[in-house]
């Protein structure tokens, strides 16, 4: 099935590594326009609380200032970006409801002038009782967050593919286990900033995003502009990782303020601000029961969760819906029930983070699984492999699986970490675990409704044949995807990578993609690329034919040749056939479009987790535990993974150590922390606990052979996938290491420290009862441990 | 043990507030803009503590007399029968790099080494460390263990005291406003071992949850001598003085020096915060005890 490809397939240095490395790349942060002026919000204090009054006097007579703006200022509309719920204005009307919540802003001439007026705008509140838990929340009689939701139910699911109440009816063993996931933040090293110009009834925004499609749509509808007046132009970026997706205040304010200046202005948010605006990931509390036959195969799963939304919905309906919806993914059962609730809460809001709803789902199967195959005897690596998805299979949610060698993946893993010689053979205090994943590539649905292609793309080849520009509205955020659409296009075309440009991510000048979110951009916006290339290929075999007096289906073009096919002495040069193209024909253009085929069922919320493609992951981890301290040493990891036909290893392999080095951060590190008045304890770096380089274990990254028959020359998604598996992994290793398991996330040294102490103290009281201990069948030992 | 939260109210500045700024070429002339200004100038070295508390308005000095200009405060040298000498100047790096230090205490190189990242240890000075007066400081406790001098220089004069009475809470210091710490003095002395274990939540970048160092003398696995310090478990560095009674004239054993530990942790009196709570603090004062004596003892100044 596979081709012996010229440009793809090969490890090329990134198309702006040179400028990144010499600090010529410039992101927003580094932009300076004539009369630019410096806009910053003013956010409240409390997180639940309503204005009674907001004097912008004092601020407004600060010499320098010369804007200063509240909710009177900006169109009212509601926004959001998931239509379903747009609750979110641009600033509070009635009240506040979260540590953070924007509440006004000023334009001046500089930094210092901007935080010196902010302190003069006086806000007299009315502080309300405020709500912190999704469960408190959820009570009668607890604050009502927004008038519209009772109880504070943002979102509800509840779906039912076949029958899981039969399946556990029959099942040889049914087992119960609860975990609780924790907030964490994106924390992209690169704060978020915009930069907003309104000029003569256009509007022109220069900012750090994911998506310059999804920016422009709803800047245009606040602002009831056609979008074709509403230019958004990405910079560098320096991080998303889903953070940067959907607009933040510093877009509409800043075009306010410039609208109301006529001058530039440019807004960021500081470290903290980061913190406060989040969208990063749900605290989840998960139930979860799975039934099985005496083999350990599983017959049914039920998933019982709620989710902390934050005080708005932000992208969290998909990430709700995405929670239960990618569940079904990785192993193959027929019955499966998932209920959710999403609750607003006067906390930051969250949204997609990395592997969106998935990974801390994913982290309480995988552990459960664990469990159950403890209770059954089973080996959990065995369990994985008698459950393992095949390729050409539908999941109970309808989702329609083509390649997967996620049996190829574990059994790689096995190989490669030693598994076998390891599991159970290790040291006191050393562990090895397993995890698996898998992850869409590419959402099957926009995230409003519109039918519009996922991507678009335009490859001009320049007059004199020595270059060609790809024109592309993909987003790259640091992952490397210009570099690899670059390679696709020049593959497509027969040309050679080191002589293409490219022009991605601005709304006026590039063809619309929906950007980087979903892992989508490989498949999605490869697929129109290699349309575009082809189409340039086309066109340049048919001049070429007429120069050299061949029939076009002759001949063939690769790295910058041309040449008769079976005779490739006879060839003239890519330029030389462009240049003649442009004399005779004028510009050598090619151009493609993607839309997904119609995918998923019909069922309430069946779009979200729909995708052409699915990667899938097998991760294997070693650990070692400080029996005394707690303290949790990751030795190795290996992580297996099916991702198609790879474009490009170097970067892929990038991915993989990206995503493992997010996963662990949330496996161990990071989380958010709230004092009792909803204000965040660790807004900061040094005390939200990013992994460092030194934390880093050794990492082996592999592959196993698939192709992917709906992605462009097979290709699937990396980007996120990698990520999913983590905490699972290492929670499975640390119980292996230790015989303890942690039910939450962060696995923190303290958790394991007093887990292990319990069970010394368990142990030691069993010990003392020996005498009358009786076994128990693995039914009633797994009934007993209801957690 | 208070600890510093930035905790913002929303919408406060992270802008440095206006102060005046001076640079003088002295320690002298440097004493005497101190006492002009009063309590309202700070002293600048390396900024790392400070210039932070100020963007977030925990302080907001009038004036900062900057140490940049005075160059002998930057120095690590050895003065035969005073001892090792480092400049409250130095940086954190400076320290690790010393061959003095890696040649008599490397334990205190490696305590610093083990200090915030790298671009802190670049700034950040000893002096610094010790005049702000962070619970959770890796230098005091290793320091105080070797029985460190601090030298403080006013405008009446100098005076040295040990830098175990440095200390008098979070934050705390005996040193005056206008006093400036000029050095730090490890005496000569005639212990066999010392280290610094810290317990940090991360490899790097992280404060201690706790700190613990050993200093002993140990002749024919008798130890004659010993100081155990912790830090991040109390308002200021603390001696464990019934674990150090418990070690002396007494034979090397695994039973007595878990015995140390245990009294250690008796003896501490920690809090729980957003890092550890006290239960797990107090824990790990009994495990790093046994093992910061266990290295002192078995592999010298480490």
């Amino acid at each position: 099935m596979r081709d012996n490809y010229a440009v793809i397939g090969k490890s090329v240095p990134k198309i702006d590594g040179r400028v990144k490395v010499t600090g010529q790349a410039k992101y927003t942060g580094d932009l300076k326009f004539p009369n630019m002026l410096v806009g910053k919000i003013l956010t409240s204090p409390h997180p639940h609380a309503r204005i009674l009054h907001i004097d912008t006097t004092e601020a407004e007579r600060l010499p320098g200032v010369k804007a200063v703006i509240t909710h009177k200022d900006v169109p009212p509309l509601k926004y959001g970006i998931s239509p379903a719920r747009w609750d979110e204005n641009i600033f509070c009307i009635d009240k506040v409801r979260f540590v953070g919540d924007k509440v006004a802003a000023v334009a001046a001439v500089d930094d210092e002038t901007v935080y010196k007026a902010l302190k003069l705008i006086k806000v007299d509140y009315e502080v309300l009782p405020a709500v912190f838990d999704p469960i408190e929340a959820m009570a009668e009689g607890a604050p009502q967050i927004h008038d519209e939701y009772p109880r504070n139910i943002n979102t509800e699911i509840h779906q039912h593919f076949g029958d899981v109440e039969k399946a556990f009816a029959q099942a040889y063993h049914v087992r119960t286990d609860r975990f609780v996931g924790q907030r964490t933040y994106q924390s992209p090293i690169e704060p978020h900033s915009a930069i907003s110009m309104w000029e003569g009834g256009k509007l022109t925004v220069y900012t750090s995003t994911q998506s310059p499609h999804y920016f422009q749509y709803y800047i245009a509808r606040q602002f009831g502009l056609p979008m074709g007046d509403v230019r958004v132009v990405k910079t560098f970026v320096g991080g998303g990782f889903g953070g940067k997706l959907e607009p933040t205040g510093l877009e509409f304010a800043g075009a306010v303020l410039s609208r109301l200046t006529g001058r530039p202005v440019k807004m960021f948010y500081d470290r903290h601000e980061m913190f406060a605006h989040n969208r990063g990931r749900h605290r989840q509390i998960m139930e979860i029961t799975s039934g099985v036959d005496r083999d350990g195969k599983i017959l049914g799963v039920h998933a019982n969760f709620i989710m902390d939304g934050g005080a708005y919905t932000s992208l969290g309906i998909a990430t709700a819906y995405y929670a239960g919806a990618m569940l079904t993914l990785t192993y193959d059962f027929a019955n499966y029930k998932f209920d959710m609730i999403r609750v607003y809460t006067n906390l930051p809001a969250c949204g997609a983070q990395r592997g969106h709803g998935a990974p801390q789902p994913r982290y309480a199967f995988e552990c459960h699984l664990d469990m159950v195959a403890q209770d059954l005897g089973i080996d959990p690596l065995e369990m994985r492999l008698r459950n393992a998805r095949k390729p050409n299979t539908i999941t109970p949610n309808q989702f329609k699986i083509n390649s997967c060698e996620l049996e190829e993946c574990i059994q790689q893993a096995r190989r490669l970490s030693g598994w076998d010689a390891k599991k159970g053979k290790l040291p006191r205090g050393r562990g090895i675990g397993i995890a698996v994943g898998s992850f869409v590539s590419g959402a099957g649905y926009p995230i409003y409704r519109t039918n519009l292609p996922h991507a678009a793309a335009i490859i001009k080849v320049h007059e004199d044949g020595s270059a060609a520009t790809l024109y592309t509205g993909a987003t790259d955020i640091g992952q490397g995807s210009d570099t690899v659409l670059c390679q696709m296009a020049a593959e497509a075309m027969g040309f050679v990578y080191e002589r293409m440009k490219i022009v991605a991510a601005d709304t006026e000048t590039t063809p619309h993609d929906f950007g980087a979110y979903a892992s989508r951009q490989t498949l999605m916006s490869g697929a129109a690329v290699k349309q575009a290339g082809e189409e340039v290929k086309k066109q340049l075999l048919a001049m070429a034919g007429e120069m050299m007096q061949v029939a076009p289906e002759e001949l063939d073009c690769r790295e910058g040749v041309i040449f008769v096919k079976g005779r490739p002495e006879v060839n003239i040069t890519f330029g030389e056939a462009a240049r003649e193209f442009f004399v005779r024909k004028g510009p050598l253009i090619g151009r493609g479009a993607y839309t997904p085929p119609t995918l998923g069922g019909t069922f309430r919320g069946a779009a979200v987790g729909t995708s052409p493609a699915y990667s899938f992951a097998a991760q294997i981890s070693e650990v070692e535990v400080d029996e005394e301290t707690g303290e949790i040493q990751v030795k190795e990891v290996w992580d297996v993974h099916d991702c198609g036909t790879v474009i490009n290893p170097a970067l892929l392999h990038g991915q993989v150590h990206g995503a493992l080095y997010m996963g662990m951060g949330e496996s161990v590190w990071e989380e958010v922390l709230f004092d009792a008045s909803g204000r965040i304890l660790n807004p900061n770096l040094a005390e939200y606990r990013l992994p460092t380089a030194l934390d880093m274990p050794k990492i082996t990254s592999a592959l196993v052979d698939s192709f992917e028959p709906a992605g462009p020359w097979g290709v699937k998604e990396v980007g996120e996938g990698a990520t999913i598996p983590t905490m699972g992994c290492y929670a499975n290793a640390i119980y292996d290491a230790m015989g303890i398991r942690v039910y939450s996330l962060p696995l923190t040294y303290e958790k394991v420290w007093r887990a292990l102490r319990e069970k010394r103290n368990a142990d030691f009281s069993q010990n003392r009862q020996m005498a009358e201990a009786v076994p128990a069948t693995p039914d009633e030992a797994a009934r007993g441990d209801g957690r | 043990m208070r600890m510093v939260r930035f905790i913002r109210e929303g919408g406060k500045a992270m802008y440095l507030p206006d102060f005046n700024y001076y640079c003088p070429h002295s320690v002298q002339e440097a004493c005497a803009i101190l006492a002009d200004l009063g309590a309202g100038a700070k002293v600048l070295a390396g900024g790392t503590d400070l210039l932070i508390k100020m963007k977030h308005e925990l302080v907001v000095p009038k004036a900062l007399v900057s140490l940049k200009n005075i160059r002998s405060l930057a120095d690590i040298g050895y003065v035969e029968g005073k001892g090792l000498i480092l400049g409250a100047r130095c940086t954190h790096n400076d320290l690790v790099n010393s061959t003095l230090l890696h040649q008599r205490y490397l334990s205190v190189a490696e305590a610093a080494h083990q200090m915030a990242n790298n671009q802190i240890r670049n700034i950040g000075t000893v002096g610094g460390n010790l005049v702000n007066a962070v619970p959770s400081a890796d230098l005091p406790p290793i320091l105080i263990a070797l029985g460190a001098q601090v030298t403080l220089v006013g405008p009446g004069g100098e005076r040295t005291l040990p830098l175990e009475q440095f200390f008098t809470g979070p934050g705390q210091t005996v040193i005056a406003h206008d006093e400036i710490l000029t050095e730090v003095v490890i005496p000569d002395q005639s212990t066999t071992g010392s280290t610094y274990i810290k317990f940090g939540l991360r490899r790097s970048g992280a404060l201690a949850v706790v700190g613990v160092a050993a200093a002993v003398t140990v002749v024919e696995r008798v130890i004659r001598e010993a100081r155990i310090v912790l830090g991040a478990v109390a308002p200021t560095p603390i001696r464990a003085r019934e674990a150090e009674e418990r070690l002396v004239g007494n034979a090397v054993s695994t039973e007595l020096l878990e015995e140390a530990g245990i009294r250690a942790a008796t003896a501490c009196k920690p809090i729980s915060d957003i890092r550890a709570s006290a239960e797990y603090r107090r824990d790990l004062v009994r495990v790093l005890t046994k093992r910061s004596l266990r290295r002192a003892i078995e592999q010298g100044h480490v």
